[in-house]
């Protein structure tokens, strides 16, 4: 059940990608939506006893209240709430959504996003109910969705996503919106991939304007330069980035690409810290805060200075080894070290060794 | 007040992080133990079930010493702290040794002590304890029995003794 829910937005955004013929990769989206496939499954199997309680909590109260705003709403449809909710929804007035969210509640732990979506979509319907409630006890039916609809126009784009992951047949002329802001925000098509991403944060519009111009960028360099990236061996990776992006992304990681590529080709340092066995970055690998030699992260070494602060290599006290002494003493020896090897990409370790040492 | 409050947090974090690093080190080094079996034919690294803070080895006696052909359980405790200190290791089998208490299976090495580096691991600290069982330090005895015999120079006396109990307790009993 979870995994045909947890399809369904998927199919629907291929559909819209059939729809429009300007992909470029599509590969590359399609991984990614496998990815949000596995990722929604695998939050669904934890929030799924959550949710079940969740569900029978909020179902009683939110019921009350339709009861008593509107009887046609009222009467509890298992069968068929979502189409009721799908052909209403057009003018996203709060009633439907409501009636939306209780479908979505009915249908209980099935119905993996609504609830799961976030607390927040939970949250904003609780405190929809009373609002909604009072106007209802005003005046009843009809005129109630008008009379609040000002009210929900102000959160229609994050409601719409909500809406769009709870009910996913739903998706597509609620998403027509957001295809459209987004389009008029970027000529890229990449936001085709983040459309089934709402699951992540109900991205008000102010959020999801500077995502949509901003990640383009980094996506595509990403999708060219970081395809190892998935491996999670960012130490294999300059090699490949190096010829990719390096002349593309200069500016941006200059300093991160240079320092790896040089240590990569030229240094056989650890790849892994002997303390915690995490790989070692870049910044990492630069540091050597004995002269014997000894690499570790910084983290670890952070630890060991808190702890009994001698060099797990030799045994020494760090702070008789590098005489200035104390974490601002090595932070700055590493920061030299990192302009080293940023002035001379084929720098070595014995210059660099050399470099502490002395100076410190 | 407000400074105590926020270090409060910060100090739960810090352990947190303590025993999520400690973890993955264990995690690692479990890993390494299960690609590296052969590596060393004298020590088997078995980890707990449910427990990673909890290890059992057994080691093998070095050869050429009283302990020959007996195979010796310790086990270990490893604290959250973990690779910043020392687990603390005892044996499980009876064993006649100077700086192993005879009854708890405590033991006596400088690097299970003060001496501890966090780049030990578990395989090492495992051959460090070969090392102390083919070496015994008797000037700093757990066992004053074994201590005393080996000051006194009787090691003859020593090595019957320590076979005596090899045999007895570390040694199957099949004919």
């Amino acid at each position: 059940m979870g995994y045909s829910d947890a399809a369904s937005p998927a199919s629907a955004a291929a559909a819209r990608e059939t729809r429009k013929e300007k992909r470029g990769n599509r590969t590359a989206a399609k991984l990614k939506q496998s990815k949000l496939e596995t990722r929604r499954g695998q939050w669904l199997s934890q929030v799924q006893g959550k949710d079940a309680k969740d569900a029978k909590i909020a179902a009683a109260p939110t019921g009350a209240g339709s009861n008593a705003g509107s009887p046609i709403l009222a009467s509890p449809h298992p069968p068929l709430p979502r189409r009721r909710a799908d052909a209403r929804s057009r003018g996203s007035d709060p009633e439907d959504r409501e009636e939306a969210g209780a479908a979505g509640l009915e249908v209980g732990s099935s119905d993996l996003d609504s609830p799961i979506n976030s607390p927040c979509s939970n949250n904003s319907q609780g405190d929809g109910c009373p609002l909604r409630k009072g106007c209802s006890g005003n005046d009843g039916g009809p005129s109630l969705s008008s009379g609040s609809s000002v009210w929900s126009s102000s959160r229609s784009v994050s409601d719409a996503e909500e809406d769009d992951t709870g009910c996913p047949e739903d998706d597509s002329e609620v998403l027509d919106d957001w295809e459209a802001v987004a389009d008029a925000l970027s000529v890229d098509d990449s936001h085709c991939h983040q459309s089934p991403d709402p699951v992540m944060p109900p991205a008000p519009q102010a959020n999801a304007t500077p995502d949509n111009v901003a990640r383009p960028e980094p996506i595509r360099s990403k999708t060219r330069a970081w395809a190892p990236d998935d491996i999670f061996r960012p130490q294999s990776l300059p090699s490949i980035s190096k010829q990719a992006s390096f002349p593309a992304s200069i500016g941006n990681c200059w300093a991160g690409m240079g320092i790896t590529a040089g240590q990569q080709g030229i240094l056989s340092l650890p790849l892994s810290c002997p303390i915690c066995y995490e790989d070692l970055d870049p910044t990492d690998s630069s540091f050597l805060p004995c002269p014997c030699g000894f690499h570790l992260c910084l983290f670890c070494h952070k630890r060991i200075l808190e702890a009994d602060g001698r060099c797990p290599g030799c045994r020494k006290q760090y702070n008789n080894v590098s005489a200035a002494g104390g974490g601002g003493g090595n932070a700055a020896a590493t920061a030299v070290g990192i302009g080293r090897e940023m002035a001379n990409v084929v720098s070595l370790r014995l210059s660099r060794s050399c470099s502490m040492g002395p100076r410190y | 007040m407000p400074q105590s409050l926020r270090q409060t947090p910060q100090q739960q974090q810090r352990v947190h992080e303590e025993g999520r690093a400690s973890r993955a080190r264990l995690f690692k080094e479990y890993k390494e133990v299960q690609r590296e079996k052969s590596a060393d034919p004298d020590i088997q690294l078995i980890c707990d079930d449910s427990n990673i803070f909890k290890w059992t080895a057994l080691i093998k006696g070095p050869s050429e010493t009283p302990y020959e052909g007996g195979v010796f359980q310790l086990a270990f405790a490893i604290p959250e702290q973990y690779p910043l200190l020392p687990p603390q290791v005892r044996f499980l089998t009876k064993i006649f040794h100077p700086n192993v208490h005879f009854k708890t299976g405590e033991i006596c090495l400088d690097i299970l002590k003060n001496a501890w580096s966090p780049a030990w691991t578990l395989q090492s600290v495992c051959r460090a304890i070969i090392a102390l069982m083919a070496h015994p330090e008797a000037d700093s005895p757990l066992n004053c029995d074994s201590g005393n015999l080996l000051r006194s120079g009787d090691i003859r006396g020593y090595q019957s003794m320590a076979r005596m109990y090899t045999r007895l307790a570390a040694i199957s009993k099949k004919s």
